[in-house]
C-alpha cells in the first residue's frame, strides 16, 4: 500500500474510526480470491485497529484473470460453500466483524436455489458476518430487473446490517447505474429510512461517491448533502 | 468443471467479447443481451478513464490520432488487466509499445519509463525519437499541430532514477 495513503490514515487516527470496504477480494471467486488484497488488508490491519471491514458479494477475478467489473454471484448452494468458507477464513484471520455488500444486477438473474434474501440470509445465519445495506444498489435493481425492494426487505432478516450505504447515480442508455457521482435523490432517502427504521443494529450510513466525482460535486455540495442526508434519516 | 466454474468461466469470455458461447441456456441467454453490452461499456470506460489519468501524454497523443477508444477496447479484450491502476497503466504502456507507429512508440515507451522509474526502479532507460521529443510534449500539452520526423535524426532520451528530475534533455544523435 502506498506509504503516503497510510500516512494519511495514520494522522486521522485516533481522532476518527477506521473502517475498511474493500472491492478487489473477489470473494465468490470458484478457485482464487485475489490474494494480492489480502496482503494489503495484513497490511492495513498491521498498523490500524480497524473495527470492523467489509467486501462486495461478487466476483472480479475468474481463474487469474480480472473480469474488469463487478458481477453478482449466482444464488447456489455451491456458492454458498465457497462464501461462508472465506467469510469464515477472514473472520479467524483478523478478528473483527466482517460485513458483506450486495452489488447490483445489470444482467438477468442466474439460475438459482435462493432468492437474493434467502441467500444473504443463508449467509449471515451459518457465519455470523454483518450485512451492508445499499439503497441506491435496491434502486437501480429495482430499475433495471424490476426487482421487488418491499418484498426483499420483508424476507431479509435485517438484524446483521450494520451499514447503510446511499449514493447517487446517472441514467444511461436506460439502465441506472452504480456510477456514484451524483447528490442523493429523494427516493433513496426515503428507502433509507425506512432501512434505518428497521434495521435495529445498523451502526453508521455511508454517502458514497467516486473520488472522480469530487470536481463536480464540489466540496459545498458534498458538505450539505451529508447535512441533508443527516436530516432526512433522523426526521 | 463444476456449474460455478463454468458460470464464471462463461461470463469472463463474455465480457471479453472472445469465442462463441456456451451451450448453457443462461449464458446464450446473456450473449445477445443489451444487459451485457452495457456491462462491457462500463468495463472499459474504468479503464479508459484510468488510463488517461495515469497515460497523460500517451492518452492525449492516442486522442489526438483518433485511436484511443479502440485501442483500449483491444487491449482490454485480448489481455488480462490488473485491478491495481499503477499495473494497468505499465501494462498498457508496455503493451503498446509494440505498435508500428513510430511516434506512439516513443511516447509510450517514454511514459512507461517515467512510471516505473517514479515506482522506484533502478533500472536506466534510453528511449529513441525520430523528431524532438520537448516539440512533441508541447504539442500534446497546449494541442498544437505534431512535429514532423527529421529524417536523418535521432534523439537519444535518458529515464533514470537517480537523474535529478528522472529524465534529462534529448541528446541528437547523427
Amino acid at each position: 500500500m502506498r506509504r503516503e495513503v497510510l500516512e494519511e490514515y495514520a494522522s486521522l487516527t485516533p481522532q476518527v474510526t477506521l473502517i475498511a470496504h474493500g472491492v478487489g477480494l473477489s470473494i465468490g471467486s470458484f478457485n482464487d480470491w485475489e490474494e494480492s488484497y489480502l496482503r494489503l488488508l495484513d497490511e492495513l490491519f498491521a498498523r490500524f485497529d480497524l473495527e470492523w471491514h467489509s467486501e462486495h458479494l461478487g466476483f472480479t477475478v475468474v481463474a487469474g484473470e480480472n473480469t474488469g467489473t463487478m458481477f453478482p454471484l449466482p444464488h447456489t448452494e455451491e456458492e454458498l460453500d465457497l462464501v461462508c468458507e472465506r467469510v469464515r477464513i477472514l473472520q479467524e484471520r483478523y478478528r473483527v466483524p466482517f460485513l458483506l455488500d450486495h452489488v447490483i444486477h445489470l444482467l438477468p438473474e442466474a439460475p438459482a436455489q435462493f432468492t437474493p434474501a434467502g441467500f444473504l440470509n443463508a449467509i449471515t445465519s451459518r457465519t455470523g458476518c454483518g450485512l451492508i445495506l445499499d439503497a441506491y444498489n435496491l434502486e437501480c435493481d429495482a430499475y433495471n430487473q424490476r426487482f421487488d425492494i418491499p418484498a426483499f426487505l420483508d424476507e431479509l432478516d435485517l438484524a446483521p446490517v450494520r451499514e447503510l450505504h446511499i449514493a447517487g447515480g446517472v441514467r444511461h442508455d436506460g439502465f441506472q447505474l452504480d456510477i456514484h457521482s451524483r447528490p442523493t435523490c429523494d427516493s433513496t432517502l426515503a428507502l433509507a429510512r425506512d432501512i434505518v427504521v428497521r434495521s435495529p443494529g445498523l451502526r453508521i450510513v455511508t454517502y458514497e461517491f467516486l473520488k472522480e466525482a469530487i470536481p463536480s460535486l464540489g466540496h459545498d455540495r458534498i458538505c450539505s448533502e451529508l447535512t441533508r442526508i443527516r436530516q432526512a434519516i433522523l426526521q | 468443471m463444476t456449474q460455478l466454474e463454468a458460470h464464471q468461466r462463461g461470463l469472463l469470455d463474455l465480457i471479453k467479447s472472445r469465442g462463441d458461447p456456451s451451450d448453457d441456456p443462461y449464458l446464450r441467454r446473456v450473449a445477445g443481451s443489451r444487459e451485457l453490452a452495457m456491462m462491457r461499456e462500463i468495463a472499459v470506460w474504468w479503464r479508459a478513464l484510468q488510463l488517461e489519468t495515469q497515460c497523460y501524454f500517451t492518452s492525449r497523443l492516442l486522442k489526438r490520432l483518433g485511436c484511443f477508444d479502440e485501442l483500449i477496447v483491444t487491449y482490454f479484450n485480448r489481455n488480462a488487466t490488473s485491478p491495481f491502476v499503477e499495473e494497468l497503466s505499465r501494462d498498457f504502456l508496455a503493451w503498446l509499445c509494440s505498435q508500428q507507429d513510430p511516434l506512439i512508440h516513443a511516447v509510450s515507451q517514454f511514459e512507461h519509463a517515467f512510471l516505473e522509474a517514479r515506482a522506484g526502479s533502478e533500472e536506466a532507460f534510453e528511449v529513441l525519437w525520430d523528431r524532438h521529443p520537448d516539440l512533441v510534449f508541447r504539442a500534446l500539452e497546449d494541442g498544437g499541430n505534431l512535429p514532423v520526423p527529421e529524417p536523418g535524426h535521432v534523439y537519444r532520451m535518458r529515464i533514470d532514477r537517480g537523474l535529478p528530475r528522472m529524465v534529462d534533455s534529448a541528446l541528437p544523435v547523427h
